[in-house]
């Protein structure tokens, strides 16, 4: 999330003597190597365990297929090699392709909203007149700390009709309860729990964005006559674009492995099918239907979606990120 | 200095990925020849830690271990997964339904050798038809679901509408409770309920797998499943059944507020009214399931559950023994009782006629007698396909959007038919017409 990158560690320099006397060039370079590889031992261990490993066995798993063996009508349904027919199962159902398609309707609610407020949150906090600034802080960032399926509870009861205090009040208003968990509102409905659990996380990384401007370009916009407003929309907006890139990059992949409030909401609407969202289906395929392999190829094709569209947002945002003129 | 340093960085790396690694858990069961065997026993419902307890209290060399693992949907996913990692449990409670894509899917053992001739006189021969495919026994059956309807009789009474007992009869009931009461409906429809649905088609004669020697057809959107579906379309077009999932907080609070007047499901019903609605005792009371024809007494089971021995387990004599005595001994059957469980055995069917009834209808003295007649009218022999699940799956996104976008019922059904199809000639299943 800085814009600068920590310099690179001192090399250890050639010519020193080391306590034997024996050649001073080569000792001490290999044993800082080996000490470094030693402390990244543990570290690259676990990447290749728990990263590396499943995600070959999962591509693996996804040219597999459960096929009937043993013939007649109770065989036993067997592993065996099937080629690319996951892929072509998975690119051809309908449903898990409008499940990217509600991706989009919901992810064009839930970023654009987590980050706007995010940044005007932060910006507010950083405003010079701005008090109470550590209990708002807390205050903002504590939806985060709700976990996601009690969030989504939590939500859950304010939609319901019969529990809802907002439905309630517009019922005795005389106008019914509010279609929360309805289509097309459930979209709505949705990324108003992910937008109140994430804006206190990336306010606060855009707010330490903030906090790293130097005084002195605000002192020099100040005496040439600029106003907060014009401070804080053509200073402080454009020097933490870096961070809005990051936060932009962390919602994106968010929207894409968005799982637990559909699901968890799933019981209390009808608006919300299995397959609502391509993780769902994945979880459907893998886990109700018993199709591990297909479930496998889904999950493939959702990382590669991830990763190029991730790739493409940081390509577009290069030199804003990566510095130059 | 640099030694040290290095010294340091290999003390830290190993504990560092020591910490890392912890303790693996052991597959199955424990013990060996000597010492005392444990069973892992997975199973939901309030009958279980009684049963256990009982079980355990008189074999100290045979130890089970309870584990809820979900109801009938969740616990049989665990099972296929759990099955595939080589770790499932040695005893396991399957409802009926998903028991052939459990054989299919290698999680069920095959007891037939391990089920002796006493265990086998204690249930009605028909029964084991619900366990026995191809000539093997993949498990002891432990509670049957036989339909039944269960209504609120005080608030029935006070509307002045008598019980259906056809299902003609019950759209006028469903009529009277709307015209009478406009906050109130007769009963409740949930477009996603696949074991409902299915036991209703099956009243109507629909069969939706058979099998035809080598090959399997299905029948799901045959003309008497679509008959049922019509039927409920024009319920829900005149708005007489309230569309909505059953056991959500939503549903609960309308039925304590006396709006929901009945539940048409099988005999385990008052057991759950009584989790969810502990206040109405005595206001409830069960009656013999509606018929298409009067005077029939046709019913299916809904649910209902049989005890596996698991592929995955290292001792299945004895969970095989353990799987026989919960399901056949007395105490078995008492414990079933009073928990609202209409036992699969004769012993337990026998003992229930002189039991008291379910603590949500002490009114109904005649409940059991009510309830064995019912259970012998079930229809013998329905057949469950080996992919239950998908069909269940594909039934309930079917049916919600057909709900949703105000499409006819029946149409999910042959949605739901050409998914099932599909399924079962991907896996490589002969499946004819």
């Amino acid at each position: 999330m800085a814009s600068t990158t920590a310099p690179p560690a001192h090399p250890a320099r050639a010519g020193t003597p080391s306590e034997d006397g024996a050649s001073p060039a080569r000792r001490p370079r290999q044993r800082h190597r080996l000490a470094a590889w030693t402390m990244l031992a543990p570290a690259l261990l676990l990447f290749v365990a728990f990263l590396l490993v499943p995600i070959g066995y999962a591509l693996w798993l996804s040219l597999r297929g459960l096929r009937l063996e043993g013939g007649g009508p109770f065989g036993r349904r067997v592993e065996t090699f099937v080629g690319l027919e996951n892929y072509a199962t998975a690119i051809a159902d309908a449903e898990f392709l409008a499940g990217f398609g509600r991706l989009l309707v919901y992810g064009a609610l839930a970023v654009p909203f987590t980050l706007g407020l995010a940044l005007v949150f932060a910006l507010l906090l950083d405003a010079r007149a701005a008090r109470a600034t550590r209990f708002s802080r807390t205050a903002i960032f504590l939806p985060y700390a709700v976990p996601g399926v009690v969030a989504s509870l939590l939500w859950g009861f304010l939609y319901l009709p019969g529990t809802s205090p907002f439905s309630w009040l517009t019922d005795q208003l005389g106008g019914g309860a509010i279609p929360f968990l309805q289509d097309p509102w459930i979209f709505a409905s949705v990324a108003n729990i992910a937008v109140w659990g994430g804006v206190g996380f990336n306010m606060i990384i855009i707010y330490t964005s903030l906090r790293g401007i130097p005084e002195e370009i605000y002192e020099a916009a100040r005496i040439d006559g600029a106003g907060e407003w014009q401070i804080a929309w053509r200073i402080k907006v454009p020097l933490v674009a870096p961070a809005l890139v990051l936060t932009g990059l962390f919602s994106l992949i968010g929207t894409l492995q968005v799982y637990g409030e559909p699901t968890t909401l799933r019981p209390m609407t009808s608006a919300i099918s299995q397959t609502w969202v391509p993780l769902m289906t994945i979880y459907r395929d893998a886990f109700t239907r018993d199709d591990l392999p297909l479930a496998a190829a889904e999950s493939v094709l959702l990382a590669g979606l991830t990763v190029v569209l991730s790739v493409v947002l940081l390509r577009l945002n290069q030199r804003r990120i990566f510095g130059g003129s | 200095m640099s030694r040290k340093s290095l010294l340091t960085a290999a003390a830290l790396s190993a504990a560092l990925v020591l910490s890392a690694c912890s303790g693996g858990s052991g597959s199955g069961g424990e013990g060996g020849g000597d010492g005392p065997v444990t069973l892992d026993y997975w199973a939901w419902g309030t009958a279980q830690p009684g049963l256990v307890e009982a079980w355990n209290a008189a074999n100290p060399d045979i130890q089970v271990r309870l584990t809820d693992a979900g109801g009938g949907t969740d616990s049989s996913a665990k099972l296929l997964t759990s099955t595939r990692a080589g770790e499932a449990p040695d005893v396991a409670v399957v409802e009926y339904q998903t028991l052939p894509a459990m054989i299919v899917g290698d999680v069920a053992t095959d007891i037939t050798d391990l089920v002796p001739q006493d265990v086998t006189d204690a249930f009605p021969a028909s029964t084991w038809d619900l366990t026995r495919f191809n000539d093997a026994v993949y498990g002891v059956p432990q509670d049957v679901g036989p339909q039944a309807l269960v209504y609120n009789s005080a608030r029935l009474a006070e509307l002045g509408i008598t019980v259906p007992t056809t299902w003609a009869e019950f759209t006028e009931a469903a009529r009277a409770v709307r015209a009478a009461d406009p906050n109130a409906y007769l009963a409740t429809f949930n477009p996603g309920e696949f074991g409902f649905f299915a036991a209703m088609a099956q009243q109507a004669g629909a069969s939706w797998w058979e099998v035809d020697g080598e090959s399997w057809s299905v029948g799901i959107d045959s003309s008497e499943s679509v008959a049922v579906a019509d039927y409920w379309q024009q319920l829900i077009d005149e708005d007489l059944v309230k569309v909505e999932d059953l056991l959500t907080p939503q549903w609960n609070q309308e039925l304590n507020a006396g709006q929901i007047l009945s539940w048409p499901s099988a005999l385990w019903a008052p057991g759950v009214i009584s989790g969810v609605a502990p206040d109405m005792t005595g206001q409830w009371a069960m009656a013999p399931m509606p018929q298409w024809t009067p005077g029939d007494d046709r019913v299916a089971y809904q649910g209902g559950s049989a005890t596996i021995v698991t592929t995955s387990s290292d001792h299945p004599e004895e969970a095989a023994e353990f799987a026989a005595w919960i399901n056949t001994s007395q105490e078995g059957a008492d414990i079933q009782l009073t928990t609202g469980q209409y036992p699969a055995s004769t012993l337990g069917q026998t003992t229930a006629e002189g039991s008291a009834p379910p603590e949500l209808m002490p009114q109904q003295t005649d409940f059991w007698t009510t309830a064995s007649g019912i259970a012998q009218n079930t229809i013998p022999a329905i057949t469950w396909g080996p992919n239950v699940n998908v069909a269940s799956s594909a039934f309930q996104d079917a049916m919600a959007a057909a709900v949703r976008d105000g499409q006819p019922l029946s149409s999910a059904l042959a949605q739901t038919q050409q998914a099932v199809v599909a399924d079962m000639e991907k896996t490589g299943f002969d499946v004819s017409g």
